[in-house]
């Protein structure tokens, strides 16, 4: 799986919010897109997925343009949506919300399955009957995520997954990045925080202004403290 | 007779009718958690049912024929449902919300000419059931077999729903689209086939419910409003989305109509309103319902812009309309005053739905209680106080302002669908009894004679004071809605809660809004009724209150102009296709291809070609 996004324009309304954003992603890489509040994160993860229609640019998984359709068949492509607001469906068990997730396997990844994901996420496990509504916000965030796995992708949109957990929670977050990394996903992570972002992202986009300021590995973000300083809040 | 007996079989025969209201109910809801469409067309599906299965009954024959033929008309009906998604639905769900319930209403008129047109207009007796005509003996009293098939039957789609909705892959799918649809295409589900499946089966459920009580309530024209009314309170009792819900609010209701009766006949309605009353001030989002987050539904598209005073060319525009108005008379023949004077009436009255559902953000689908309150109100004054027009024309907006601040009571505790449901409801209420009240309101025959005072007798002044009227009205709503008062209710409108946190009463702002705008409307039913000089239930129905609606969203729900070209435009429309013998056929299809064509309105349409001439700006984002 390979994503290429191409000087992408999205608007809300007449509010011109995404203005020639690019990026790209391939399997088994983790790629952190990180910007303060309302520097476009969340828009540009809707605008790949199709919950934002772009009004410019494209969007091409393994050379396929995808962009204009709608979200139900771009995920079928293989991209997986984890939404900042985590969007579980309250009403539902556990067990319910992993089965509006489910999609047939895709060839050359392991199948998810319920009992897989519960060994990825030891907190759900033994919660299979538990309406969704009555968990904790960090058993939500596993959830969502979960969720979104079982519909096989061979790329996850995640958009802000350690924002308000616990530490514990996050180095668990942490654990599970890298274990789906090293499953060969392709990950694309949208991130405020550069503490999370620095331990599990290979490379990183800097947007600001709805604009990509910059795009480096992240060793070298690591180590340049001004640049950090000018787009990020440290 | 025993009396335990007497009253286990009221109940029963309670629990019996409680199952076709269960099963449209049911329906209805379905298919709103889903695609968030009202579907009005949910009470004709009903008939239907009733009358598909008629037919059916007679081709198959037998105990066996009979319910096969029950079975067969409610899938006949779910996919007449899903016809009615593929072709019209499907084409404004991206549409604000009222549209789709206009193009709904469309499809009822549609539907009424062309089951007029297959079944005749005389009512069917429905065939009793094989093997169930006899009576069962309940401790001394008797009732009809069939009413037990009814309980059974209500008792047995509860079962099948519920194991549909917990244990299935598509009712967990139909669920989680309940909650966020949006979400759920995310995660690859098709929501497109999810759609047309709940609309084949909330219209299978409609379909089987006139079906199943073909041999109780036989088959006529009437069915469809008929069991609207009282399967929007059933909703709204219950909670929107809830089966168990539904269940509940129509075993509650058909309890109370069962034993009301005993108590204090005619009483029934009285009882159905006592307790929706009772329900909605503890639990205003029904008894299983789950609360609405604020301004999740009933938003008119999206975030309005700020409404701005007319610029100067719009001014000189209506100026120039005045005088034309004015001269009219010096040019035009008799035919086309009285056209005009109906006009300017039927604008007045789309103009204070606007207020209410535009600026105001209270959907009304029952306005026509107020313009029918009005009217009757004028002419019952007339006819029992013997009082003059001047008089009579001051007391209808005076006691259309009153109903509206009854109903409003309730309404107001409401928001969105809800809403809307309940004054439809209310509407149709008000209705029943001026249609059942003979004695007082002269029933179907209407009162007749109402005619207005010597001076303003002959067609040239009737049409001034028409014009001065409604004119005078409008702009009072204009100039309300630029006042401060105009600003509270649209600050109401805009965030509950913010206006809350600066002081506005919300509950009480709105509640005044509406009786305003229930006031104007009840002018227009006046107007009205010197007019024509006569006054009939129909000006309280339910198309009625569409008329209105449909003139609004002709218009253009954001555009303060909108109820004016709506009004010139479907009252000269109504005019020409009334004479047509099937002219509800007519007005359905044209109403249906308007929506799918001019998603915007009429006004709206033109507004964003012409807007920016007349000084009408949207406002930048
Ligand atoms: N539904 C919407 N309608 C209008 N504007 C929106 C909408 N959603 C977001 N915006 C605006 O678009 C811009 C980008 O928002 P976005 O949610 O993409 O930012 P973000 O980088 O994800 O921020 P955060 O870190 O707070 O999640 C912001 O200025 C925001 O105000
Ligand atoms: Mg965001």
């Amino acid at each position: 799986m390979r994503l290429e996004v191409r000087g992408l324009h999205s608007y809300y309304g007449r509010a011109h919010i995404l203005a020639d954003v690019s990026l790209e992603a391939t399997a088994g890489e983790v790629v952190a897109l990180l910007g303060r509040n309302g520097a476009g994160k969340s828009t540009t993860l809707k605008s790949i997925i199709g919950l934002v229609r772009p009004a410019g640019g494209t969007v091409e998984v393994d050379g396929t343009p995808i962009s204009g359709e709608p979200p139900h068949r771009i995920c079928r492509r293989g991209l997986g949506y984890v939404p900042e607001e985590r969007r579980v469906f309250a009403s539902l068990t556990v067990g319910g919300n992993l089965e509006v997730g489910r999609q047939p396997p895709r060839p050359g990844l392991t199948p998810w399955t319920p009992a897989r994901l519960f060994e990825l996420f030891p907190n759900l496990a033994g919660m299979g009957g538990r309406a969704a509504g009555q968990m904790s916000g960090g058993e939500q965030q596993m959830l969502t995520i979960a969720r979104t796995l079982m519909g096989n992708p061979a790329l996850v949109l995640l958009d802000e997954p350690s924002e308000g957990l616990a530490p514990v929670i996050v180095d668990q977050m942490v654990q599970v990045i890298r274990s789906l990394k090293r499953e060969g996903l392709a990950i694309v992570l949208s991130e405020q925080n550069v503490n999370f972002a620095m331990k599990v992202a290979d490379r990183a986009y800097i947007i600001e202004k709805g604009r990509i300021r910059h795009e480096c590995t992240i060793d070298a973000l690591m180590a340049d403290e001004a640049m950090r300083r000018t787009y990020l809040t440290v | 007779m025993n009396d335990l007996g007497f009253y286990l079989v009221q109940a029963l025969t309670g629990l019996s009718s409680a199952s076709a209201l269960f099963l449209v109910a049911s329906g209805l809801s379905i298919i709103f958690g889903v695609t968030r469409v009202v579907n009005f067309a949910h009470g004709s599906f009903y008939m239907l049912g009733a009358y598909i299965a008629y037919t059916f009954v007679e081709r198959l024959g037998g105990a066996l024929g009979f319910w096969a033929a029950v079975l067969l008309a409610g899938v006949a009906v779910g996919a007449i449902g899903v016809v009615v998604e593929l072709l019209i639905l499907r084409r404004v769900y991206q549409a604000p919300e009222l549209f789709q319930l206009v193009a709904t209403f469309g499809v009822i008129l549609v539907i009424q000419d062309l089951a007029l047109l297959t079944w005749g207009a005389e009512d069917l007796f429905g065939p009793a059931a094989p093997g169930l005509e006899g009576t069962v003996n309940i401790l001394g009293t008797r009732l009809p077999e069939y009413d037990l098939a009814l309980i059974a039957l209500s008792l047995v789609v509860l079962g099948a729903l519920t194991l549909l909705f917990h244990r299935t892959r598509w009712g967990t799918l139909v669920r989680a689209a309940t909650e966020d649809r949006e979400m759920v295409g995310a995660l690859g589900v098709n929501q497109s086939w999810l759609f047309t499946g709940t609309f084949f089966l909330g219209s299978m459920l409609a379909g089987l419910g006139g079906a199943a009580q073909l041999p109780k309530g036989g088959a006529d024209l009437l069915m469809d409003f008929n069991i609207l009314a009282a399967v929007f309170v059933v909703v709204v009792v219950g909670g929107m989305g809830s089966i168990p819900g539904a269940f509940l609010a129509a075993v509650l209701i058909s309890e109370l109509g069962a034993f009301g009766i005993l108590v204090i006949p005619q009483s029934t309605l009285v009882l159905m309103f006592v307790v929706m009353a009772v329900v909605l001030i503890f639990r205003p989002w029904g008894l299983l319902g789950r609360p609405e987050a604020p301004g999740q539904h009933g938003q008119v598209g999206p975030p309005e812009p700020p409404l701005r005073p007319p610029g100067p060319r719009l001014r000189a525009a209506g100026l120039l309309l005045l005088a034309v108005l004015l001269a009219l008379p010096a040019f035009a023949d008799d035919f086309t005053l009285v056209l005009a004077v109906e006009i300017a009436i039927m604008a007045l009255f789309a103009a204070s739905l606007h207020f209410a559902m535009g600026p105001g953000g209270m959907v009304s689908f029952g306005h026509a209680a107020f313009f029918g309150g009005g009217a009757y109100a004028a002419a019952l004054l007339v006819k029992y106080a013997g009082s003059p027009m001047e008089v009579a024309l001051l007391f209808a907006p005076a006691m259309a302002g009153v109903l509206a601040l009854l109903f409003g009571w309730f309404c107001v505790r409401l928001t969105g669908v809800y809403l809307a449901m309940l004054t439809l409801a209310f509407a149709q209420v008000g209705w029943s009894i001026v249609f059942q009240w003979g004695e007082v309101t002269g029933g179907d025959d209407g009162i007749l004679g109402i005619w207005p005072s010597e001076w303003a007798s002959n067609r040239l002044a009737f049409y001034y004071l028409s014009m001065l009227a409604s004119a005078g009205g409008i702009l009072a709503l204009q100039y309300v809605l630029h006042s401060p008062f105009g600003y509270a209710m649209r600050a109401c409108r805009d965030s509950v809660v913010r206006s809350a946190s600066i002081g506005i009463d919300v509950r009480r702002q709105q509640w005044f809004a509406f009786a305003f705008s229930g006031a104007l409307a009840g002018l227009a039913g006046g107007l009205f009724v010197f007019s024509k000089g006569s006054v009939f239930p129909d000006e309280m129905s339910i198309p009625r209150s569409f008329d209105a609606l449909i003139m609004v969203l002709l218009g253009g729900v954001k555009t303060v102009l909108g109820p004016l070209a709506g009004a010139v435009t479907f009252t000269w429309l109504q005019d020409e296709i009334g004479r047509l013998e099937y002219w509800r056929f007519v007005l359905g299809a044209l109403i249906i291809a308007i929506v799918v064509a001019f998603p915007q309105g009429i006004a709206g349409f033109l507004r964003a070609r012409l807007g920016p001439w007349f000084g009408v700006r949207e406002m930048e984002a």
